[in-house]
């Protein structure tokens, strides 16, 4: 789906969006959308990120900075679940003598 | 510069031991307290003396580049980092994140790593007790082709298993092509106490010679003959779920498109596209009817093309 919204678009879907608001976001690389010939192209991504965005800054009170950081958190946390889930399907569908093997070894690991 | 001893010394840390020790006779020349009365300069001669009595001795100069020791000659304390404890076993902070609950991988999950204790800040992994080993079953992972018609109404086949047998898979209605079906509980048995695995169908559905597919809606091309454009006609036009009457509006041409409401599927709609096919042999009749035809009623419908 390469479908991009634009900024009214977008500041029209995700409620609490300003136009400023948006722009800051945007210049400070917290939401990075697509380049287009029409502007900036903002991916649903964007549209769900910026929506955490504006519930993070008005629920805790974060300013640009801690958000900033945050969201690297999350996007830290997100990708590392991301590649657990593949690791973990993979895993269980092997074999039970492989199983065993790397039950084995974590459980050794990790206690 | 704070913090940078050979800055106070307008130097590099490149800067040779008699480089050093000229640096610091040129700045005393100048600006020592005694000689020069500006406070700047006093404050440049501090400088440049605690400077230079961290580095005119080799050994403390070395500790220093190698960040042993601060500007002032103090041992720099070991910097701790937070992340050699946080991804240690047994972390006393160690949080779920996220496969605890989820519906597909949570046995997978605490089959390798043990359950923590929820919301966090719980002791780490719960030991296993004894010596008995409990292990969830294999997941199988099958691909499965299902004809187009079975994706749309849904239905029921089988598969055959590694291990011998087979098993009914029920079909659920609007399968889309690559979605995975999944079999609770019949993977590969589990070991002790440990579940059975699941087995995962990823589908892929057949395209069918008529029928297109785009979400829940159904594309269909509908073929129809030349006196059902002219006059208009009520024809029975295929749909997953069988014929339903379609009504040809009079001057009907091709290209264009009817839709058949809730006809698609899971509530979707059928889109209709027509298309106007000739009679196998233009017969005399025809031909003279259109001989007269034109003589008084021509029309063209390449006007305003660019040709």
């Amino acid at each position: 789906m390469s479908r991009y919204y634009t900024e009214t678009e977008v500041i029209a879907m995700v409620e609490e969006l300003t136009r400023p608001r948006l722009r800051r976001y945007c210049r400070a690389r917290i939401v990075q959308p697509v380049t287009t010939p029409d502007g900036p192209g903002f991916r649903e991504a964007d549209l769900a990120r910026l929506q955490l965005l504006c519930d993070l800054a008005d629920c805790h009170n974060l300013p640009e900075d801690g958000l900033r950081m945050v969201m690297s958190l999350i996007d830290q946390l997100n990708t590392a679940r991301g590649d657990m889930r593949a690791l973990m399907q993979a895993v269980a569908a092997e074999p039970d003598e492989v199983r065993i093997r790397i039950h084995r070894s974590i459980r050794g690991r990790r206690g | 510069m704070a913090g940078d001893p050979y800055a106070d010394l307008g130097l590099t840390r490149s800067a040779s031991e008699a480089e050093i020790k000229k640096a610091y006779r040129k700045i005393a020349k100048t600006d020592h307290p005694d000689l020069n009365p500006d406070p700047a300069a006093t404050q440049r001669f501090k400088a440049a003396s605690a400077a230079y009595d961290l580095l005119k001795d080799p050994e403390q100069r070395r500790r220093f580049d190698a960040g042993e020791i601060d500007e002032q000659g103090h041992e720099r304390p070991q910097r701790r980092y937070y992340r050699d404890h946080a991804e240690a076993a047994g972390n006393p902070y160690a949080q779920n994140y996220g496969f605890e609950g989820d519906p597909d991988l949570s046995d997978v999950f605490s089959d390798l790593f043990g359950r923590r204790a929820a919301g966090g800040f719980g002791q780490g992994f719960r030991q296993e007790g004894g010596r008995e080993f409990h292990m969830r079953g294999q997941d199988y992972r099958f691909a499965l082709e299902v004809d187009f018609m079975t994706a749309a109404r849904g239905g029921k086949t089988r598969i055959s298993l590694p291990e011998g047998g087979d098993l009914e898979v029920t079909i659920p209605r609007g399968v889309r092509d690559g979605q995975t079906i999944r079999l609770k509980g019949k993977g590969g048995a589990g070991m002790g106490q440990g579940g059975p695995g699941d087995a995962y169908l990823t589908v892929s559905v057949a395209p069918h010679p008529d029928f297109r597919r785009e979400g829940d809606d159904i594309f269909l091309t509908l073929p129809i003959t030349l006196d059902e454009a002219v006059l208009g006609a009520k024809v029975a036009a295929p749909t997953v779920d069988g014929p339903v009457n379609l009504t040809i509006p009079r001057g009907a041409t091709t290209g264009q498109k009817l839709r058949l409401r809730g006809r698609g599927i899971n509530g979707g709609d059928q889109q209709v596209e027509l298309k106007i096919v000739m009679p196998p042999k233009v017969d005399g009749d025809l031909a003279k009817f259109m001989e007269e035809w034109r003589k008084s009623h021509g029309y063209d419908p390449r006007r305003g093309m660019t040709i």
